[in-house]
């Protein structure tokens, strides 16, 4: 398609335009991580004042210039310091908000990896070895099972919800990880066997013909054929389950009756909610970090997101 | 296709786990929904066999079911006007792109912010349109308009247009990776026969690029409708249905009926109603199920 010059540099512009728009809550969230509650007040368009006097200091170090940097002491009035002093205050006081976040925050996230780990593990390993099973062999009940699994994608989770809970209350598995996985690889498990399905069937079935020849069982074809075979989709499917685990908020909310086991959306609400939230910069320095762990992720795996959230679309 | 029926044994063993997760976690909680919404059961407590009496009481006693309706059908309204019109035009701007190294790079920034965890997205909107020194505000008060500046979500007469607008521009990474896909799939044969035919522009948008990415209009369509029928957790987040019922949605009762006034079974029987609702849309688009398995193989 041929596109002129000038009405590329417009869509441009619009492009530029909406992603900015798009940005701006995280570009909001990034600066507050920085900034004290008194510039929340007094100044609340500007960038974080520690950072400023952090390159004030180092400027006037380059220039030679020896005027003393006045700071706050505690009485508030403006005293005199060295200049190593003010940068380790100021620093101090720009992760003052990260640290007290990440003390925090920090057993969500130990509780959301196990639980996304956990999860992840038994979604691939079900979600596979049903998959390889439903297309590769045909026995009796072969429809019926098929009917069985896709059936369950007509009920919605605000059906479930309240019969869930009370299930895994009478099942004692309130404030567990088990309250998490359990139902998350049951629900997880029907995306990861369409997914895996469709790909199997795709592979040639002389790959199992002269494997069974050789006298190989189901484990071994699953582990030395249909696994490493399988990489790409794999992927695919571990980064839509990481990303829906991860996401999952109101189910971790409920059953975590007595808030042991929170992971960090729950979490994060309950931050929000209490004492904590009076400081802006500890909550939008949790807000931050809670989201490193699948920035990381999708750097590393940027193709997978993109081919799993597309494919995603399979998942309502 | 391999037809080995010797080995059925072993196949009903390695399924086992899953139908059994299945049965437990998916099925069971189905019927219990059902028969627990024929019972007056609160924790702690005796059930009680009811009949219909729950949906009774909830048709035509309960003070929330008419603006709860009718905020859910103005959230979920908007919703899918927002994600049918925001996220396209995006995304056909981006295939406009000729060269394809800025496609993927516009695709990127579009996506990134899924990896905040949703909730902190909400907090984060709550923070900016916040009545005292959120981002709103503080820019009306800036440009000398702080006679307009309030508690968009406390005031009753904005709070569900506040709701409803939380995620401005909604030019979702989701939407626009389907759109993107099924623009990206229309035939050069296609656009070449339009480009003969001099068919350019805003006209080759509406008669030839709409209606070629119809089943992914529909799939987003589909999914914002039910999305919108049981979802509450934003509002939960941004409010708790308040003020008053302003932004009560279904769901909420729903979770607010279980989990705070303890009536399970009341609980239950809207949420076998919402059922019902979804359930209904999903006959009508029974198709979407292909389209959306058709869907698999776009990258």
């Amino acid at each position: 398609m041929k596109t002129g010059q000038k009405k590329v540099w417009w869509i441009h512009a619009v492009l530029i335009l909406f992603s900015l728009l798009t940005l701006l809550p995280f570009a909001f969230m990034v600066n507050n991580v920085f900034r004290s509650n008194a510039e929340f007040y007094h100044a609340f368009f500007s960038f974080p004042g520690a950072f400023k006097q952090v390159a004030t200091i180092t400027g006037r170090a380059l220039v030679g210039d020896d005027t003393p940097v006045l700071m706050a002491d505690e009485e508030g009035d403006l005293v005199p310091v060295s200049k190593g002093d003010a940068l380790g205050r100021s620093l101090d006081q720009a992760t003052r908000g990260p640290r007290l976040a990440w003390k925090v925050i920090r057993p969500y996230m130990l509780n959301t990896l196990i639980v996304t780990l956990l999860t992840v593990t038994g979604v691939l390993l079900l979600g596979s070895a049903t998959a390889y099973i439903l297309s590769r062999y045909r026995f009796t009940g072969h429809r019926a099972l098929f009917l069985f699994i896709i059936s369950t994608m007509m009920f919605p989770g605000v059906l479930t919800l309240v019969p869930s809970f009370l299930l895994v209350k009478w099942l004692g598995l309130l404030n567990t990880y088990w309250a998490m996985v359990l139902p998350y690889i049951a629900g997880g498990q029907v995306f990861a066997i369409f997914v895996f399905r469709s790909y199997f069937e795709g592979l040639p079935e002389d790959l199992f013909e002269s494997a069974r020849i050789d006298g190989a069982g189901h484990v071994q074809i699953y582990w030395q054929i249909v696994l490493p075979l399988s990489l790409p989709v794999l992927s695919v499917v571990a980064v839509m389950n990481i990303l829906g685990t991860w996401n999952n908020f109101l189910w971790p909310f409920i059953t975590n009756t007595e808030g042991s086991h929170h992971v960090i959306s729950s979490g994060l609400f309950v931050l929000a909610t209490t004492a904590h939230a009076s400081n802006f910069s500890t909550l939008y320095a949790a807000y931050a970090i809670s989201s490193i762990p699948l920035l990381v992720l999708f750097i590393y795996a940027t193709r997978p997101f993109i081919r799993g959230v597309t494919s995603g679309a399979f998942k309502a | 296709m391999s037809v080995r029926l010797q080995s059925s044994w072993s196949c009903y063993g390695i399924v086992l786990p899953s139908l059994l997760l299945l049965t437990g976690f998916v099925y069971v909680p189905v019927l219990w929904a059902f028969v627990s919404s024929l019972y007056a059961f609160e924790i702690g407590a005796a059930s009680r066999f009811v009949g219909l009496a729950n949906f009774r009481e909830y048709l035509s006693v309960d003070p929330t079911v008419l603006p709860s309706m009718a905020n859910m059908l103005v959230l979920t309204l908007l919703a899918v006007i927002m994600r049918l019109t925001f996220p396209l035009v995006v995304a056909r701007l981006i295939y406009a792109l000729p060269q394809e190294r800025w496609r993927y790079i516009y695709r990127i920034i579009f996506l990134v912010p899924i990896v905040v965890p949703g909730v902190a997205v909400q907090l984060i909107w709550a923070g900016m349109i916040y009545s005292d020194f959120g981002m709103l505000n503080e820019l009306l008060r800036g440009l000398g308009l702080s006679h307009w500046a309030h508690g968009w979500l406390s005031d009753p007469d904005t709070a569900l247009a506040a709701v409803a607008l939380v995620g401005f521009p909604f030019v979702g990474g989701f939407e626009v990776l389907i759109y993107y896909a099924g623009f990206s799939a229309i035939p050069d044969s296609v656009n070449e026969a339009a480009a003969l035919d001099a068919c350019t522009g805003l006209q080759k948008f509406f008669r030839i690029d709409i209606p070629m990415v119809l089943s992914q209009l529909k799939l987003i369509l589909i999914l914002t409708l039910i999305g919108g029928i049981q979802g509450f957790e934003n509002v939960f987040i941004l409010t708790r249905g308040g003020p008053g019922f302003e932004t009560t949605v279904p769901g909420l009762w729903m979770y607010f009926n279980a989990f705070s006034f303890q009536r399970m079974g009341y609980a239950c029987a809207i949420g076998v109603l919402l059922f019902v609702i979804i359930f209904g849309l999903t006959l009508l688009n029974m198709k979407y199920f292909k389209s959306s398995e058709e869907l698999q193989g776009v990258r």
